[in-house]
């Protein structure tokens, strides 16, 4: 009696690929277009990234021109920007390689898993490493190295602490925002395994 | 229109019953279908480049709407404006013999959780259990366990 219920079911699916089957894609022509505008936003993102990143290279050699900082402390800082870009890079390569839509769940929970640990790593050891050492020697130069006679040398060195600040949060929310949609999409998987 | 765009276009137009099947039974709702269908077809055109035949293409498809279908599940809302690429079919209202017969399958499959629908839709497809592991992500012993708890399921509601 109960098989005879999943050959009815099977009938039924029969029924209903062959009433699909029988119909057409409404508004085809637009498909391209739709396409083409969500993977152009998605692309978009990535180049104000690549952006920003050249920005920054570009910004301490210019400092270095107006006598703001020590050509060993603006080489420091540009070597440490390629080793945290190229960093960033490795870390989110397998991310960036999967296709979520398209990878089985086994697999994309796997690769979600390992980008967040290695995430949460590369945050821990890029700020107790490079950093606060980075900041530390920043305010050195800056507000008592090449501090005019007679200036405070806390109070020269509030604006650049304050810039560091502002920096260091935007940039541990954008942390946190990756390492939450990983996470989204990890508990998803279980949720749904 | 390029080469590779008629060559997806005609992906589309030869298993659009089988994306669409998916979409019906992860929705309590036409305009959702609707959603899910377009969202399927984007996510084909993005991993389109890189499918290099490695499973069969009706593998590829199921497992691209499967997993936009379960993505969207939690979320249940609209994003941004979309074009309507449905198709001209209304499966819940109709009141045919056939659309009633399709609509009791699935009010039949809407009962289980997310992945047993995913695997009951493509036990009655008729793919072996290697090409259901393969789309579902887990292995073949795995999946026969799985769709004998899923039928014991369906018999006891």
């Amino acid at each position: 009696m109960e098989e005879m219920n999943f050959d009815e079911m099977r009938e039924q699916f029969t029924l209903l690929r062959h009433k699909l089957d029988q119909q057409d894609i409404i508004n085809d022509s637009l498909l391209r277009e739709t396409m083409r505008g969500r993977v152009g936003a998605i692309n978009r993102t990535k180049y104000k990234s690549y952006i920003c990143a050249a920005f920054s290279l570009a910004l301490y050699p210019l400092l270095l021109y107006w006598g703001v900082f020590s050509n060993a402390f603006v080489i420091a800082t540009c070597i440490m920007m390629l080793f945290c870009a190229y960093g960033t890079y490795y870390v989110h390569k397998p991310v960036d390689r999967m296709n979520l839509m398209t990878e089985d769940l086994a697999t994309v929970a796997k690769v979600m898993a390992k980008f967040r640990k290695q995430y949460n790593q590369w945050l821990y050891y890029v700020t107790h490493a490079l950093l606060i050492p980075w900041l530390s020697w920043a305010v050195y130069e800056y507000a008592w190295k090449n501090a005019p006679e007679g200036m405070n040398h806390w109070l020269m060195a509030l604006p650049l602490l304050i810039g560091a600040a502002i920096g260091g949060l935007i940039g541990y929310i954008w942390h946190c925002k990756a390492v939450n949609a990983a996470d989204n999409i990890i508990r998803q998987i279980e949720e749904n395994n | 229109m390029d080469v590779k765009e008629q060559e997806f276009s005609r992906m589309v137009r030869e298993h659009k019953s089988t994306i669409y099947t998916v979409c019906y039974m992860f929705s309590n709702d036409a305009d959702e279908v609707s959603d899910l269908f377009q969202e399927t077809l984007i996510n084909l055109w993005k991993g389109f480049e890189s499918f290099r035949n490695e499973s069969k293409l009706s593998t590829w498809i199921y497992r691209v709407a499967m997993n936009t279908c379960i993505s969207a599940d939690r979320k249940k809302r609209r994003q941004g404006s979309k074009v309507p690429l449905s198709m001209n079919i209304n499966l819940y209202d109709d009141e045919d013999h056939e659309t009633r017969q399709v609509r009791q399958l699935h009010e039949r499959i809407q009962r289980l959780d997310l992945i047993d629908r995913a695997l009951v839709m493509m036990w009655l497809e008729g793919m072996s259990y290697e090409e259901i592991a393969d789309v579902v992500g887990i292995s073949v012993k795995n999946v026969g366990v799985k769709l004998i708890r899923i039928k014991e399921k369906l018999k006891q509601k």
